[in-house]
């Protein structure tokens, strides 16, 4: 499991990740690779601060973002719903398990070219690459957690006069929830990586494009930053998940 | 992230469904009864009872008094190796109003299995249930379910699982909570409203349970073996609660337990099951006074025959049906 958040478990989650930046400031002081090609840690870190307060940065983070949030809040709606339903019913389940079979191996980046062409070059191709990448470990968790909540619980609400269609709202979708939830934490690191791969193939803007972009005219300084940018993003939203996760599994034993 | 416990439950009784994807255990879980179940076949003939010397055929002189009818009820199930098995084979049984009601036997002797039936968890393969003379089809609010897993809501707090029943009948908000808080009074958890189930221990539940039942009002409550994970005291002193509690309203209770002295402390009458095929042993009826308290009742010479006699007739069952 993660890591809480300010913990003694925080100091060792850092040590390794002092150690890459150690071992980042090594191969460029002892000269295994020239700075210019491999700019030192410090000179990456200090380019990134000077970076995010400009408006053109901030503007390729907020594009990347709002294609994040976009491809993976259509994948939980959608990787929700289409979950429960399956498990609740065997004639939605007949009609998605060939589907999710057939879709779920596939890599889904192979659609982005028809998706361009589809969708245009703007967030639309990119936001619905996101949603098909991150859908798949939503619905999955979503039905296998639907699929095994406790007959006791639904025998005690049905006893209590509810309705099966209520069941599955007050009583299936929460007793589904650390499995939902889980599937959510996979979901959401899927995103940051297809959303970055997206932007790098084809794109006029987005985080992924600066690196493209810098790499393709040799300022190494500048294809750094966005690559140091987008795991800095993943660890908050990572977090921000952990805290919407012990909330809403508070209850729970696991959590 | 550990894969959380699989669907089955810790000692299910198998719920009739023999599709095995999760689709279908999920939708099996939330129609337990088949649209078959009226179970009204055969019931103009005359059928001789095959375990005549035990069945206690139901009674129609006194129906004013009579809640719950159990009618000629046989459950089959069918195992993994596509084997039938019979859980419970020609049960017929009367419960009157107010009485409390234990059934007692052996583990898988079905007893779960009868109950579940009552509630309307699981249809009968053959025969029918009768709630007030109407035909059980499925579960209802007129009879309340307390598990020995407590099956609280893991989501919610003592409060809100207690209020969850009467906001599902439609009582408004404050009432419901007013009533609620009342009831975990009255289970002696005052001051845990806002504990979560997970922060309790195994007594606690099982007092929340009782009381998240009772908060809609059963008419019957179905207790399968709802002491059998607590330990011997926390056992004890429910045990006395529940009779407390029951002894105010003196609502129907039908009561599962493998405990010969629970079943004799708490009951009007025992009804007595053998196990492969479920029948129906002896129905014994308890005449010791109430209100029962248990220090006295321990010492009663009446109450320590009833318990001799039926472990006694329990060994000799076993005896006879050993194949050695």
């Amino acid at each position: 499991m993660m890591s809480r958040f300010f913990s003694p478990n925080l100091v060792l989650g850092i040590a390794p990740i002092l150690l890459v930046i150690a071992l980042w400031q090594g191969l460029v002081s002892f000269g295994f690779a020239p700075a210019v090609l491999l700019p030192p840690p410090g000179f990456v870190f200090g380019r990134l601060l000077q970076q995010l307060v400009t408006s053109t940065f901030q503007h390729e983070i907020a594009a990347t973002l709002i294609r994040l949030f976009a491809g993976f809040a259509i994948a939980v709606v959608l990787g929700v719903s289409i979950g429960i339903a399956a498990a609740a019913s065997p004639a939605i389940n007949a009609v998605v398990r060939p589907i999710v079979r057939v879709l779920a191996p596939l890599p889904k980046v192979a659609l982005y070219p028809a998706l361009l062409l589809l969708l245009g070059f703007g967030h639309g191709s990119k936001i619905t690459l996101v949603a098909a990448d991150a859908l798949f470990p939503i619905l999955l968790s979503t039905y296998y957690g639907a699929s095994t909540v406790e007959q006791k619980l639904i025998w005690s609400a049905m006893a209590a006069g509810s309705s099966r269609y209520e069941i599955l709202f007050k009583v299936v979708l929460p007793a589904a929830m650390p499995s939902i939830l889980t599937g959510c934490r996979i979901g959401l690191v899927i995103s940051c990586i297809v959303v970055f791969l997206a932007e790098m193939i084809t794109s006029t803007d987005g985080l992924g494009h600066a690196l493209v972009t810098a790499a393709r005219t040799f300022q190494a300084v500048d294809m750094f930053v966005p690559l140091i940018t987008i795991s800095l993003l993943g660890l908050v939203l990572n977090g921000l998940l952990g805290v919407v996760r012990s909330y809403l599994l508070r209850g729970f034993p696991e959590a | 992230m550990k894969a959380r416990q699989n669907g089955r439950g810790s000692n299910d009784a198998p719920h009739g469904c023999a599709n095995d994807s999760l689709s279908g255990r999920l939708l099996a879980k939330l129609m337990p009864l088949n649209p078959r179940a009226s179970g009204t076949e055969g019931g103009m003939t005359v059928v001789s009872a095959r375990s005549s010397e035990w069945v206690r055929p139901v009674t129609q002189q006194d129906p004013a008094s009579a809640i719950i009818e159990i009618d000629r009820v046989s459950q089959v199930f069918q195992t993994s190796a596509r084997k039938d098995h019979v859980a419970l084979s020609d049960i017929s049984l009367t419960i009157e109003e107010g009485a409390f009601v234990s059934i007692l036997g052996p583990s898988g002797c079905g007893k779960s299995t009868l109950l579940y039936i009552v509630g309307g968890f699981v249809s009968p393969t053959s025969g029918a249930a009768r709630m007030k003379g109407q035909a059980i089809t499925g579960p209802g609010p007129d009879r309340g379910p307390v598990f020995q897993e407590f099956a609280l809501f893991p989501w919610k707090t003592v409060l809100g699982n207690v209020m969850y029943g009467p906001r599902q009948q439609g009582v408004r908000a404050a009432e419901a909570e007013a009533q609620s808080r009342a009831l975990i009074e009255m289970v002696g958890l005052k001051g845990y409203e806002n504990f979560y189930p997970k922060e309790l221990s195994g007594g606690m539940k099982q007092r929340v349970a009782l009381a998240r039942t009772l908060a809609y009002h059963p008419e019957v409550l179905l207790m399968d073996e709802p002491f059998g994970a607590l330990d011997a005291h926390t056992r004890t002193r429910l045990q006395n609660d529940l009779l407390n509690i029951w002894e105010r309203d003196r609502k129907t209770v039908l009561f599962v337990t493998h405990s010969v002295d629970e079943a004799v402390f708490l009951s009007d009458k025992v009804v007595m099951m053998s196990k492969s095929p479920g029948r129906i042993r002896q129905v014994i009826d308890i005449d010791l006074p109430r209100p029962r308290r248990r220090n006295e009742l321990l010492l009663d010479p009446r109450y320590q025959k009833y318990v001799v006699d039926i472990e006694r007739m329990f060994d000799e069952s076993d005896q006879a049906g050993a194949p050695a």
